[in-house]
């Protein structure tokens, strides 16, 4: 299912188990798929310094960011066999133990779904201009490295 | 000449804005310079260039209403 606009991939807040177990519901029309491959982000409690991170706030260039989304489910969609993909990523607050990535692939055989989800978590990552800020308990912040 | 600039994250956050206009500057170069005239913390900042949305690496030539973004390492998902 290839798309030939930009997608808006974000989300206000934290993506929450319902959206994702309805997006998961939605395929079961699709009978061709044999295999689905899920990536969740979840925003991890880090100790710095004695400080606990209570919340990651999400910024982006959106319009760039839906941009580059749209070259690489292209890109991928070249590269696998793929019937879909779904892509959301969280704006503004997400706090700890919550979602804030939800990366979703289906294929007729599960190699190419696996493949195709782990390298889009990869370059979403490393290309989407997209910045997190680290909010601790005490109300200081600092930015998020991706390692 | 007309020129939009962005600033994300810890740029914004060290210049107190997230967006402006500047006139008059013909290429990347000197719209940086013009900017770390005015933002002196952007001289230790590290971070990526992207007219009208794509990444240069380059002194690269604006046009009228370009929109230059200044973008920090990335850290989203």
């Amino acid at each position: 299912m290839k798309e030939g606009k930009p997608k808006n991939i974000f989300i206000k807040g934290a993506i929450t188990a319902s959206f994702i177990a309805e997006s998961i519901e939605k395929h079961s029309v699709k009978k061709n798929i044999g295999g689905h491959s899920i990536f969740l982000g979840q925003v991890r409690a880090d100790e710095i310094n004695g400080k606990k991170v209570s919340a990651i706030e999400y910024t982006a260039y959106e319009e760039m960011a839906m941009q580059k989304m749209h070259e690489i489910r292209e890109a991928v969609f070249e590269q696998y066999e793929l019937t879909c993909m779904h892509v959301y990523h969280s704006l503004g607050k997400v706090a700890a133990g919550e979602i804030c990535l939800f990366v979703f692939t289906s294929s007729a055989h599960r190699k190419a779904a696996i493949a195709a989800c782990s390298e889009l978590v990869e370059r979403i990552k490393a290309e989407l201009p997209v910045w997190g800020a680290e909010l601790f308990e005490d109300n200081t912040h600092q930015w998020k490295v991706n390692q | 000449m007309k020129i939009r600039v962005l600033l994300f994250g810890q740029l914004a956050e060290a210049s107190g804005v997230s967006e402006l206009e500047m006139e008059g500057y013909a290429d990347t170069i000197s719209l940086i310079s013009a900017l770390q005239e005015r933002f002196p913390t952007l001289q230790q900042s590290k971070y990526m260039m992207a007219v009208n949305q794509q990444m240069v690496s380059e002194n690269t030539k604006l046009s009228e209403n370009a929109t230059v973004a200044l973008m920090p390492p990335f850290s989203g998902g």
